[in-house]
């Protein structure tokens, strides 16, 4: 056993390098001087009206089984297998494009620039999950998302994490969310899209920190199961966000619990909410003091993080390609033996006058300020409410799924006696 | 899952499948990674052996055998690493089955043995005692990030230049005003462009009045590159016809030029202009007409965004090639790396800026031209062209045209075509017109290939085009724009032709000179110069006056019939085009600045 996990380690690790051999460079174009003109680059053509509906009625299937299998069968079985597919067909045939986590930011920025319609496919796989997690909890989590069945299918040794790293790494995700839809509302970068780990090894293209960064998720993966899905993926805050209010959810035992405990330590994920039934030691005034005191503790951490996030906008704003750019003409770097920086070049040789791009980036600067404001108060309310959630103890006799954290991959149910009658 | 048939063979072989492939997945990553690694220091195109064979055949270019063992090298270095990519491609995709079997094996391992869930040391912690530490971790977790926030606020605050914005600090260095220039006007002075300028400065102040000059006022002088429209027609009188540099006949002054340069003379009133430039210095210089004392010299080396080197150039285009213009209220320069600058007539620095590094084999050459108070620039580079036009009292862009055309060399032309005057330009393909005040394509024609450099003529109606491989092509102009001849018997690569009444002069830089009926494209006459010529010709005072490279000036009369008036001798070299003044001729030698006239 010991001798395999070592093997699992370096495969992973030497692994990194194989999608990132594939994109290396071939030679720079030839300046011929001959009068030969170079052939119009042809590119793809957009993929046809049918297939796009296509994918749209496999997303629609596939949520509808993986639902059926978790809600009605509670078949394990059949959500990996399903999984399988959906990784196949979502990951390696549809290279991870479209997806759901990615589309945040393409409703972000048809929400908030006039110049950019959504797709309504594009809508749709947005929208559909949220739906259906509201419905049935997070299914599409458990066997439709490529992402989350990758890294399911390489948690060969998920190890339960301490609740300490699990609050601290669970914050993340609503950064990464309020980061991705800042940037795509003032149309700087879909950085959901630009750091998605995993389509480098769907197109086995990529760049070599993008494999660096899958390896690591994936190797990590390993012994901690999903981490993308548990500490990175902002689609998963809203999908937590939907499912708390589900209508339906996995639940682990078909009837009444036994109390037997085989289900206690099956869930990769830590989302099994073991029973509750002591009593918080302070007193029942203490307790309503308290919420008191966290009720008026979350618009300050609302005005706190508002305060931080205009103090960083600045830094925020040096992502936008245009910002960035008068910054670069201020300070005029230069790469060694090179008179001055691509980027730069670039911008003179279009002939838009300096004075317009300053004013632009100026413009933009001033959308960040608002912006990281807005984001800032975002996190500190995200703060604010998980401390009053954090607090409550709610009391509970059996073993449940979470229904924010549980990602519903069944297993847990595979441990439970109980038959329904 | 439910039902778990433990089977021992079954297990023990998907464990020796999992250790095999295993195995090779290790053996197959480390031979890409070494392969990947070479590759990426291995630069086919620069291995040592070519440099330096490449380096044997520059001292010995006519060593065929060299040149044999130069491509045989380059071949083996191309064909290594082609294999080499080869190699990794082919192991790539071995490498991935071999890892699709070894998850296949682990997972089913995973499907076929039995898990028996553990209870002790369930880790079935208190949930307030949980609950506690996930309260404190979270304000951890916040207060990190406020500190990671306010760290990266601090650095970038830091790192930008000012207190403000560094986009506020930015548009206010463009508001700061220029002081440092001055002069006296009767003593050179250098006035300079620091590196504090930022190319943003505005007039502020003018005591000029900033109406365009009139058409009569433009043609009393000599505003830019080929004159007046920069047609090549001076319409000064009285220009003389003989001289000689070496006695000093009808030479009234000469006056040396501090840098080189292949731009030609401009002249307003009783002021001379020019530019020079060589690697690390540009400069704007003004005569005094009359004298030919240098009145002014402005140094423009280190304007706002200039590059930090200059561009590689030919030694027959040099840094400083284009023409300067000017409006009779300010003068315009630009260099090889795009810097440009405007400047009044005291030489104090109006604003300056970059174009951005014009991608040029031979050098940025197009001359600037006027067309009322707008500086009209052709930056036609290899991959984008585009003709611009800048107010020329604050340098903003009032309006910008993409060409969809190759790079050129050529400069623009504006004349009035009859019922209002077009912005003439030419690169291959096409002779287009634009409306000046605009930037409106009028009309195109495809007549024109290769690297142009000949700028157009114009007269009555005609438009002529010119190129070495190409053809002269004469363009009727009506309600559409048609072509009404072409020829291609004299061609030239530099000089431009130059248009007259009914006839069209062509000057090949092999020195043969031929005139052309304008409507029909019969040769009317040719003389053969013997000589290398790149200046362009220039019509003044019924004459034609061709400089050659040695600096012989040929003056025919401009006419269908042949006739030579004169030839006369600078003394120096030239390639420049010479400027007009009543009574004068100004042109610039290799070296010096000449003054013909009495």
């Amino acid at each position: 056993m010991k001798l395999r996990r070592l093997v699992i380690l370096i495969l992973f690790m030497s692994g990194l390098f194989l999608p990132a051999a594939m994109s290396i460079q071939r030679f720079p174009k030839p300046e011929f001087e001959s009068g030969y003109t170079e052939p119009v680059t042809q590119f793809p053509l957009p993929r046809g009206e049918f297939l796009i509906w296509m994918d749209v009625a496999v997303l629609l299937l596939t949520i509808s089984l993986a639902s059926w299998l978790v809600i009605k069968r509670r078949s394990r079985l059949g959500v990996f297998w399903l999984s399988l597919f959906s990784l196949a067909y979502f990951g390696f045939y549809r290279q991870g494009c479209v997806c759901s986590i990615g589309a945040i930011q393409n409703v972000t920025l048809g929400l908030f620039s006039g110049n950019f319609t959504i797709p309504l496919v594009v809508l749709l796989f947005f929208l559909i999950p949220l739906v259906f997690t509201l419905l049935f909890g997070r299914t599409f989590c458990a066997a439709v998302c490529p992402f989350g069945a990758f890294q399911d299918l390489v948690a060969f040794k998920p190890m339960r994490i301490g609740a300490w790293l699990n609050a601290f790494l669970g914050m993340i995700p609503y950064l990464y969310l309020g980061l991705a839809v800042l940037f795509a509302a003032t149309a700087t970068d879909f950085i959901i899209c630009r750091y998605d780990p995993f389509v480098g090894i769907f197109r086995l293209n990529g760049s070599f920190g993008m494999f660096i960064f899958a390896g690591v998720l994936l190797l990590a993966g390993v012994f901690i199961a999903r981490p993308y899905c548990r500490f990175l993926c902002p689609y998963g805050v809203l999908l937590n966000w939907m499912s708390r209010f589900s209508w339906k959810h996995l639940t682990i035992t078909p009837a009444e619990c036994i109390q037997c405990r085989l289900c206690e330590n099956t869930c990769p994920y830590d989302a099994i909410d073991f029973p509750q039934t002591k009593k918080d030691p302070a007193s029942h005034r203490k307790q309503i003091n308290r919420m008191i005191l966290l009720g008026l503790l979350v618009p300050v951490l609302v005005l706190a993080g508002a305060w931080t996030g205009s103090q960083v906008h600045r830094t925020l704003a040096g992502v936008n390609s245009k910002v960035r750019l008068v910054r670069l003409l201020q300070t005029g770097p230069t790469i060694k033996g090179q008179d001055e920086l691509p980027e730069i070049t670039a911008f003179r040789s279009s002939g838009v006058p300096q004075e317009q791009l300053v004013a632009e980036a100026g413009r933009i600067e001033q959308e960040f300020l608002r912006g990281s404001r807005i984001f800032g108060g975002f996190i500190g309310l995200v703060f604010g409410l998980t401390l009053i959630g954090l607090f409550r103890t709610p009391y509970r006799t059996d073993y449940v799924a979470n229904r924010a954290t549980c990602l519903s991959c069944s297993r847990c149910v595979d441990y439970c006696p109980v038959i329904k009658k | 899952m439910k039902k778990h048939i433990p089977d021992i063979i079954l297990t023990k072989f998907l464990r020796l499948m999992a250790f095999i492939s295993g195995v090779f997945s290790i053996l197959l990553c480390i031979l890409i990674i070494i392969n990947f690694v070479q590759l990426k220091r291995t630069d086919p195109l620069n291995t040592p052996a070519l440099t330096y064979l490449q380096e044997q055949l520059s001292k010995d270019p006519g060593n065929t055998a060299l040149q044999q063992e130069i491509r045989q090298v380059d071949l083996l270095a191309r064909k290594a690493f082609f294999t080499s990519q080869w190699q990794i491609r082919t192991g790539a995709y071995l490498l991935a089955i071999s890892l699709i079997l070894l998850v296949i094996c682990l997972k089913s391992l995973e499907m076929t043995t039995p898990k028996i869930p553990s209870m002790i040391g369930t880790g079935h912690t208190d949930s307030l005692e949980r609950r506690k530490t996930e309260r404190r971790w979270v304000v951890i977790a916040g207060m990190v990030l406020v500190v990671i926030s306010l760290t990266l606020a601090w650095f970038t605050h830091r790192m930008l230049t000012g207190s403000s914005s560094a986009i506020t600090s930015l548009v206010n260095q463009g508001s700061e005003k220029d002081t440092s220039a001055k002069s006296n006007g009767t003593t050179p002075t250098v006035t300079s462009s620091s590196a504090d300028s930022t190319g943003l400065t505005k007039e502020t102040s003018s005591t000029e009045s900033e109406a365009p000059p009139a058409q009569n006022e433009i043609r009393a002088n000599f505003p830019g590159f080929r004159g007046p429209g920069g047609n090549g027609v001076a319409f000064q009188k009285n220009i003389p016809v003989s001289w000689d540099g070496a006695s000093g006949k009808n030479i009234k002054w000469k006056t040396e030029i501090p840098l080189p340069g292949y731009n030609s003379p401009i002249v307003w009133k009783d002021k001379i202009f020019l530019s020079g430039a060589k690697e690390n210095q540009r400069a704007a210089y003004c005569f005094d007409a009359n004298s030919g004392k240098l009145l002014w010299t402005t140094d423009l080396s280190k304007i706002q965004g200039s590059p930090a080197q200059m561009p590689k150039v030919t030694a027959e285009t040099g840094l400083a090639a284009p023409t300067m213009t000017t409006d009779g209220h300010r003068v315009y320069v630009i260099f090889a790396n795009g810097d440009l600058a405007a400047l009044d007539f005291e030489g104090k620095t109006i604003w300056t800026k970059n174009l951005g590094l014009p991608k040029n084999h031979y050098g940025h050459s197009s001359s600037l031209i006027m067309y009322r108070d707008l500086l009209i620039i052709q930056y036609d580079q290899n991959g984008s062209a585009n003709v611009m036009a800048l107010a020329g009292k604050t340098g903003d862009k009032v309006w910008g045209t993409s060409r969809n055309v190759k790079i050129s060399w050529a400069s623009p032309v504006v004349v009035n075509t009859g019922n209002m005057t077009e912005l003439i330009l030419v690169a291959e393909p096409d002779v287009i017109s634009y409306d000046p005040a605009t930037g409106k394509e009028l009309w195109k024609l495809d007549c024109i290939s290769g690297e142009v450099g000949p700028s157009v003529a114009y007269a009555n109606g005609m438009v002529f085009s010119i190129n070495e491989y190409s053809k002269l092509a004469a363009i009727k102009l009506g309600p559409s724009a048609t072509l009404a001849w072409e020829n291609n018997d004299y061609l030239s690569d530099v000089p431009s032709p130059v248009a007259f009444n009914d006839f069209v002069i062509v000057v090949t830089s092999y020195g043969a000179v031929v005139c052309y009926d304008a409507a029909s494209g019969k040769q009317q006459w040719l003389k053969e110069l013997e000589k290398s010529v790149y200046s362009s010709p220039m019509i003044a005072d019924g004459k034609i006056f061709i400089m050659d490279k040695q600096g012989t000036m040929h003056i025919l009369k401009a006419d269908k019939t042949l006739a030579v008036v004169g030839e006369s001798a600078l003394g120096e070299g030239s390639v420049c085009t010479p400027a007009f003044g009543d009574g004068r001729i100004y042109i610039r030698g290799n070296k010096h600045l000449f003054c013909i006239g009495k």
